[in-house]
């Protein structure tokens, strides 16, 4: 049975992390979501979001879902501005179908986060995910300049605008990206765009430790090297670069990178033009496609090398094993690991313990029910703990939105 | 302001760091927007965050506003004092905490300026991006709550882009971390909405930025336009090409003919010219450096010159930077307007304008970040003549109405603060508006952090804001706009 909001009882096929909800709505309008909202709130209904469903076991594990929100049937581009660099989106396209229609002129939306072409712009939003091009041109928060979104009494609100300069008001767009639906259901979203390059060319270094790994990496940025993507990854250890500019450009620096790679007693390899789509989505793959728990951590560049060292021997000491990609320079860590669980949930914990709040985290992504029951899936968010309750309170008074999802549990 | 509450200021944070005296206190009565003027209950200037802290409660306590206040700087009296209220100076908390070049990190104290991070950190081969044209003389916490871009945010954004962490006091005294000097931390990004809340959230103590490399190559060029309209195809196209330069500037003949009678840059006698800043890899930059100049000729430029040295861009950008401070040369007042367009609307903007010139009588010299978009029109008048202050102003808000009206924004840098604060219903609806006041109760339940700011309130509104006049330190030559 459906009504106007394409509201329907769930089904097995519906559920999350295990759960069944109970209803499931897929509005076609953003009124349609607003109403969808304000009656979960009238009912004292917990509402939980879905775009492409691919990052639903993210977070804390729910123990009820009454009504999962669907978001797919919010899938134009609402608006190509190409003089501008800039396009509007509903929440529920997949970035892969965005970027295909975008890349009729010649630009995209830089962000290339796993699973494209069933993630959704809201997921990515949502969970501030990003991929290999975040070196250069940011994560989604970067990126978005305005957002209409739906609070959780039904109310919709814009913030932000269509230029990429505003600074008119609060950021509230920015405040919902990496809020994981815990303020507001995104309906659309504006971002700045980047132009597609006329080129581009990948180098794979392997090298000997993460000393020298991370030594080479410095030493090429500190020459001048403007990668569009750097990667450090396992296994085996290597550097990933790729170069995006005029073909003479990316040339030019991945022969630099190539020559540099010697001087570090790395073996590089520069890819066939052809062959670096199908390198880039292994790259990707080996990651993010199996099964294991994915963690993200982040930590300090200088403390990168000892970071690795230190990865390697904790989790060979427990049995575990584990793949690792994720942005060099910036230190952030996408890691899939597999093996006994509580040695996974002892492994996470001693990991925290070595970082200093602000200093670096670790944060629990996808895993099982049995692991999310071992450990706190955010850990210690901090002493603005209390303000980021607040700030729920206020958006969300009676938790109707991704109850206990949201950052730190919210 | 009871002297009470002042005698226990005193006693938390000691006789030294507070300001009574009346005369002194007018030394504080305005920012950089000195049309509107409140003389502060007082001011503090604390040294450290105990002390800030100190005040806060004290305030919280008693129920005070108190509004925090950098350098002064700033262009929308975002730090205009509460009348009944205190003003927490933050100048002497201007130490350098802790430089991290592995981590291409610094740690600074809110009233280190701008311009003294780079220097800071320039013997090693970095700098920090957003160049406010006030860099000389503003102050990193100034930044933090206006946001605050500059010439070269069109590649490397604003001071969002470029803030990883804060120490904040709340407005009930208590002490947050906010990010930290990793690039992420896990929870609410309370940081992206601190970050150019004006002053509104909290009072910040303490900040963590980012540091970037020195470009391998930097080359600046300019070109002179018959019309703004061949300018302003030339930098659509410029972007259709899928160049994104680190600046692209715009100055039309008003402008022009300011900064030559000011500092003599230089510059063609034309209806416009465009300064493009290229940086990054030495090939990338060469190539591109070639696109342009066709691109340039393609549009009817003339007059190409391209920088040698270090010290010929120099001159280039000190003839655009001058461009604000330069127009007293040409006019004894002008409003300046900062504004925002979709930058492909920038040829239909600008001929609107040029009509409202024509039909208001006043002269509007323009300069814009062409690249984004953002406009800064000088509105010029003479005070001697009656009505014409004001009808600067309302010309100054006309333009704005043309923002809008294209889908643009009431400011791209330079703030809401006390003087758009009215004009927010244009921009944005009741429901948006009260959006961003769940923020603001969420972070401060009581309105005690520099209120009458940002949102439009009945009592605010009432009022009507004044031209621009030259801030003293303006006047001096200390500082430009940008």
């Amino acid at each position: 049975m459906h009504d106007a909001e394409g509201r329907r009882t769930g089904a097995a096929a519906d559920a999350v992390d295990g759960v069944v909800p109970r209803w499931v709505a897929e509005p076609a309008s953003q009124e349609g979501v607003a109403r969808t909202l304000a009656q979960a709130g009238a009912d004292g209904h917990a509402v939980l979001v879905q775009g492409g469903g691919t990052k639903l076991g993210w977070g804390p594990r729910l123990e009820l879902i009454d009504v999962l929100l669907k978001t797919g049937r919010l899938n134009e581009v609402v608006a190509h501005r190409y003089g501008d660099l800039t396009a509007t989106t509903q929440s529920g396209i997949t970035l892969a179908e965005t970027n295909e229609r975008l890349s009729a002129h010649r630009q995209w939306l830089a962000l290339d986060p796993p699973d494209r072409a069933r993630a959704t712009v809201g997921g990515i939003l949502a969970t501030n995910d990003a991929g290999p091009h975040r070196h250069r041109h940011g994560a989604p928060r970067d990126l978005i300049i305005g957002m209409t979104l739906v609070r959780a009494d039904g109310v919709t609100a814009q913030s932000g605008g269509i230029v990429v300069k505003n600074v008119a008001g609060y950021d509230v767009a920015r405040l919902l990206t990496g809020s994981f639906g815990s303020l507001g259901v995104i309906v659309d979203a504006t971002f700045k765009l980047a132009p597609l390059a006329e080129a581009s060319s990948t180098v794979v270094v392997e090298l000997p430790d993460a000393k020298v790994a991370v030594g080479y990496a410095v030493d090429l940025l500190s020459r001048g090297s403007t990668p569009a993507a750097l990667e450090i990854a396992t296994d085996p250890l290597r550097v990933v670069l790729k170069f995006e500019s005029l073909e003479s450009v990316t040339e030019a620096q991945a022969e630099e990178a190539m020559t540099l790679a010697e001087t570090h007693g790395g073996l590089g390899q520069l890819l066939e033009v052809d062959a670096q789509n199908e390198f880039w989505t292994a790259h990707e793959r080996r990651v993010f496609a199996d099964d294991g728990t994915l963690l993200k951590a982040v930590v300090l560049p200088a403390d990168l090398p000892s970071s690795l060292s230190w990865l390697d021997e904790a989790a060979a000491s427990r049995g575990l094993s584990y793949v690792l990609a994720g942005q060099a320079a910036l230190s952030v860590l996408h890691l899939r690991l597999t093996g006994p669980v509580e040695k996974q949930a002892a492994l996470v914990s001693e990991w925290r313990e070595r970082l200093t709040l602000g200093r670096g985290s670790v944060v629990v992504r996808r895993a099982t029910a049995e692991l999310k029951a071992l450990t706190d899936v955010w850990g210690s968010v901090g002493d603005t703990f209390e303000v980021m309750r607040e700030v729920k309170r206020r958006f969300d008074p009676r938790a109707t939105l991704n109850p206990g999802r949201g950052p730190g549990g919210l | 302001m009871t002297p009470e509450f002042i005698d226990e200021l005193e006693q938390r944070i000691g006789s030294e760091a507070v300001v009574r005296d009346q005369s002194e206190l007018l030394t504080y009565e305005s920012d950089g927007l000195v049309s509107h003027r409140s003389r502060p209950g007082v001011a503090v200037l604390p040294r450290t965050v105990e002390q800030v802290r100190a005040v806060v409660r004290a305030c919280h306590e008693a129920g005070v506003p108190f509004v925090a206040r950098g350098q002064g700087t700033g262009l929308s009296g975002g730090a205009l004092p509460h009348p009944d209220g205190v003003l927490i100076v933050m100048t002497r908390m201007n130490r350098v905490v802790e430089i991290d070049i592995p981590n291409e990190r610094i740690t600074v104290e809110p009233g280190v300026m701008n311009l003294e991070v780079t220097r800071q950190v320039a013997p090693h081969g970095y700098y920090y991006a957003p160049d406010p044209s006030s860099q000389v003389i503003c102050s990193i916490g100034g930044n933090l709550a206006e946001n605050s871009g500059g010439a070269h945010c069109l590649k490397y954004g604003f001071t969002v882009h470029h803030v990883l962490g804060a120490e904040a006091v709340m407005p009930d005294g208590t002490l947050v971390h906010v990010g930290g000097v990793a690039v992420d931390s896990p929870g609410l990004d309370l940081l992206g909405v601190l970050v150019g809340s004006e002053g509104t959230l909290a009072v910040v103590t303490k900040v963590m930025l980012r540091l970037l490399r020195r470009p391998e190559s930097v080359r600046t060029l300019l070109a002179a336009f018959d019309s703004t309209d061949d300018a302003g195809n030339a930098v659509s196209d410029v972007i259709a090409a899928g160049i994104i330069p680190a600046a692209i500037e715009m100055m039309d003949r008003t402008t022009i003919r300011a900064a030559e009678a000011a500092v003599q840059p230089g510059f063609p006698d034309a209806e416009a010219v465009l300064i493009v800043e290229l940086d990054g890899h030495e090939a990338e930059v060469a190539a591109q450096f070639e696109q342009i100049e066709a691109i340039f000729a393609k549009n009817q430029g003339w007059g190409v010159q391209v920088a040698r040295d270090d010290a010929q861009r120099g001159r280039i950008w000190m003839g655009r930077k001058a461009a604000f401070a330069a127009m007293g040369r040409v006019s004894p007042s002008y409003y300046v307007q900062d504004g925002v367009i979709p930058r492909s609307r920038l040829p239909e903007v600008l001929r609107r304008i040029r009509q409202l010139e024509q039909d208001s009588g006043l002269t509007i010299g323009n300069v814009f970040h062409a690249g984004d978009g953002n406009l800064h029109p000088l509105v010029c008048y003479d005070d001697a003549v009656e009505g014409q202050a004001e009808l600067a102003e309302r010309v100054a808000s006309e333009i704005l109405s043309y923002c809008l009206d294209v889908g643009g924004s009431l400011t791209g840098e330079h703030g809401i603060g006390a003087d758009k604060a009215c004009h927010m219903p244009k921009m944005f609806g009741d429901d948006d508006l009260a959006t961003m006041q769940l923020v603001r109760v969420a972070f401060d339940p009581e309105g005690l952090c520099n209120p009458d700011k940002l949102f439009p309130t009945p009592r605010l509104c009432g009022e009507v804001p004044g031209p621009y006049r030259a801030h003293p330190a303006e006047a001096a030559g200390l500082v430009e706009r940008v």
